[in-house]
């Protein structure tokens, strides 16, 4: 194995297709759960509450005097615990919004693996100023 | 219209941001922020945490493919992630400190020169690309970080069907504009692909097709960081964003195959337009 590395280590390209293919996968496990989620929670919605889906009005009245939605883990866990279809559409949006920072953490374990241990650190970095700024951001909300 | 009429029309006017979104390198916000907010008279607040939403969709969903197959390059990404993360803070530290009206202007005319310096650097640079591939260093190796941070590399074009190789020129200003894009998209609220696609095009000699590829992986993860902050205000209403994330997600996915197919410089040519209107954007905001 080693041997083998070393042998490699001119030819190999920049980017291990390794790492690039591990953050491909990543994301797209991400996207298709997030679509799954988005869809369900839905159709979920509309299931449960026909009549606020199909009853006729200004969409600005829809868009404007909707009743509060889940936005704090509490109400989120407590809204897809009692099969709330919102609950279920907002968690397909976490998903998303947090599917870049697995793609993140998945290339720190990944250039790790591969010892080029310049670009985990680099990808730890980033990964920490983001962290960073998601609990400034709670602190601040 | 109810509501299920209303999801349909917001998923369809997504897929449209999300095919632009993905194949041009740029969030999508600029398509949906001025239709939730003009036509739909959406508040402000609810249309900016949809349109952070929108950008993570396009960003996942665009990359998703091109990563794996190397039109989008990791390594460039990870390095510059460090500017633009750090530089998205400031901005948001920053933000309510400088006048909004006097960055909405200077952001139009900066966008403005850049599109239009896109446009001239154009012709030269389909011959240089073609030099490059017989003679690959170029002279532009610069220093023994450059070797160590190997970002270098080639994609293949299928519209032109050749291997591409690359050489990653001025490191170090790609990072000092880099930080300045991420602070103006905190500043603003904006994302910043409009501005990161010209830095890695114009400064960094990265090819277009690489450079909004690359640019779609940094604008996930500048949205991610601010998207939290929107979520945990309440800016992010389920059955807004749900429908617009289906559809940029959908419209993603198909923009990231048309990337592979288009032509390099009718790309270019696309990108300046929208970053023309962008501009427009901007400047009136400055202005109104």
């Amino acid at each position: 194995m080693a041997a083998n590395t070393l042998a490699y280590g001119a030819l190999v390209p920049p980017s291990p297709h390794g790492v690039r293919a591990a953050v491909g996968r990543v994301l797209r496990l991400g996207v298709i759960v997030s679509a799954a989620l988005l869809v369900g929670g839905y159709v979920i919605g509309v299931l449960s509450q026909p009549t606020a889906f199909t009853s006729h009005m200004a969409e600005q009245a829809h868009l404007q005097a909707r009743a509060s939605f889940p936005h704090s883990s509490a109400s989120l866990w407590a809204g897809i615990g009692h099969g709330q279809g919102e609950a279920v559409i907002v968690a397909g949006v976490l998903v998303l919004i947090l599917t870049p920072v697995a793609g993140l953490l998945t290339s720190v374990v990944a250039f790790a693996r591969r010892r080029d241990w310049l670009f985990s650190a680099i990808a730890t970095g980033v990964l920490s100023v983001i962290l960073a700024s998601f609990v400034i951001g709670w602190l601040t909300a | 219209m109810n509501l299920i009429e209303l999801s349909l029309v917001l998923l369809g006017t997504s897929v449209v941001a999300g095919v632009l979104g993905s194949l041009l390198g740029l969030g999508g916000g600029i398509v949906i922020v001025p239709v939730l907010t003009l036509v739909f008279h959406l508040d402000i607040r609810l249309a900016i945490g949809t349109s952070i939403v929108a950008v993570a969709a396009t960003s996942s969903a665009g990359a998703a493919k091109n990563v794996g197959e190397g039109m989008a390059n990791l390594r460039v990404a990870t390095f510059l992630a460090m500017a633009t993360t750090i530089g998205a803070v400031t901005g948001a530290l920053l933000s309510g400190v400088l006048g909004a009206r006097l960055l909405f202007g200077l952001f139009g005319v900066v966008l403005a020169a850049s599109g239009a310096q896109m446009l001239r650097t154009h012709a030269p640079r389909v011959a240089a690309v073609s030099t490059t591939r017989e003679i690959p260093a170029l002279g532009e190796r610069e220093d023994r970080l450059g070797d160590k941070l190997a970002l270098d590399s080639a994609y293949y074009d299928e519209a032109e069907q050749v291997q591409v190789p690359y050489v990653v020129a001025n490191k170090g200003v790609g990072l000092g504009l880099m930080y300045l894009a991420g602070t103006v998209s905190g500043l603003l609220g904006i994302g910043s692909g409009v501005l990161k696609v010209p830095a890695m095009d114009l400064a960094m000699h990265i090819p277009m097709k690489v450079s909004t590829a690359t640019s779609n992986l940094l604008i996930g993860l500048t949205a991610a960081a601010s998207a939290m902050v929107y979520f945990a205000r309440g800016d992010i209403d389920p059955l807004i964003a749900g429908p617009v994330a289906l559809g940029v997600l959908l419209g993603a996915t198909q923009g990231s195959k048309l990337l592979r197919s288009i032509r390099a410089d009718r790309l270019r040519v696309l990108f300046v337009a929208v970053v023309m209107v962008v501009a427009l954007q901007m400047v009136w905001k400055a202005v109104a």
